[in-house]
């Protein structure tokens, strides 16, 4: 039995480091802000698609409530009535690729590039 | 399973329940605001499991602790989650240990990490989206930090623990 860290666990902290570099990369394209769109989904079906230039609030409803602000280019879940409100402790998004996730409301917010395939733009 | 085998499975999950429910009390998410983001101390007994006893053990304990987890507070949901992530970070484990220049540092931060991934894949399962992707990386880094935790933690435990150990009964020690 081995309790002692050993110089080659460094190579199990460099494969993990790798992963997330190799995953941050590859997710790399999606990031950018000009005509960025916020999406919202939940179950998987897109119910709106909003400019994240144009500040407004709104609600999601569903097995709970979500309040989403969209706020100086920024967006987040602002209130839940959701049980452990992580989604309210994500705090403000505001870089395409970024998402904030209200599990039990299986709500996602999405945040998109200029160039992510977008249908209608309201407001 | 023999009343020794099943004791001993039912003390090391329902430790692993206390401690999975004493780790909402501490408030990482404040210092890290990501979703899903805890310390996983759930799996210092998973570790120890697995450096004790035979892998088929670690299996049932972990499985009891998700199914008994998700029935206790969080749902189906969650039971997804905890299966995938436990599963995935259990057989990560099972392999690392076998490395020879890995100690119980390196097997628990790839445990933690596997369980990152497998619960990122559960959450893109759930929400028919690859975007959630995109938050591995930054849970990835926490990993690290948690899996040196329990790996120390575990290994604490495994320094003072080889006397009382030596009573376990023979096709239970690995």
């Amino acid at each position: 039995m081995d309790l002692r860290f050993r110089k080659g666990d460094i190579l199990a902290i460099a494969a993990v480091l790798a992963l997330a570099a190799a995953v941050f990369a590859l997710f790399l394209p999606s990031r950018s802000t000009d005509g960025a769109v916020v999406e919202i989904y939940r179950n998987g079906e897109r119910l709106h698609a909003f400019s994240l230039n144009v500040d407004r609030q709104f609600t999601i409803d569903g097995d709970y409530t979500n309040v989403v602000t969209i706020s100086g280019g920024k967006v987040a879940i602002t209130e839940s009535t959701c049980p452990g409100g992580d989604c309210v402790g994500c705090g403000w998004a505001s870089s395409a690729g970024r998402s904030i996730v209200c599990l039990p409301n299986g709500v996602e917010i999405r945040i998109v590039g200029a160039e992510g395939e977008v249908d209608f733009i309201v407001g | 399973m023999k009343a020794k085998e099943i004791t001993l499975c039912a003390v090391l999950t329902a430790l692993a329940l206390a401690l999975s429910y004493t780790e909402q009390f501490i408030p990482l998410q404040l210092a890290i605001p990501l979703p899903g983001i805890k310390l996983g101390l759930a799996n210092i007994v998973t570790l120890a499991a697995l450096y004790l006893l035979r892998t088929k053990y670690a299996f049932w304990i972990l499985l009891a602790r998700c199914f008994f987890g998700s029935v206790f507070g969080g749902g189906i949901t969650a039971l997804c989650f905890s299966l995938l992530g436990g599963c995935l970070a259990l057989g990560v484990m099972a392999l690392a240990k076998k490395l020879p220049f890995l100690s119980i540092y390196g097997v628990s931060i790839l445990g933690a990490a596997a369980h990152n991934v497998g619960q990122i894949l559960a959450a893109m399962g759930l929400m028919h989206s690859i975007y959630i992707g995109a938050y591995l990386p930054y849970l990835l880094i926490v990993a690290v930090f948690t899996g040196l935790l329990t790996g120390a933690a575990c290994a604490g435990v495994l320094r003072v623990l080889p006397d009382a150990y030596i009573s376990l009964p023979a096709e239970m020690r690995r």
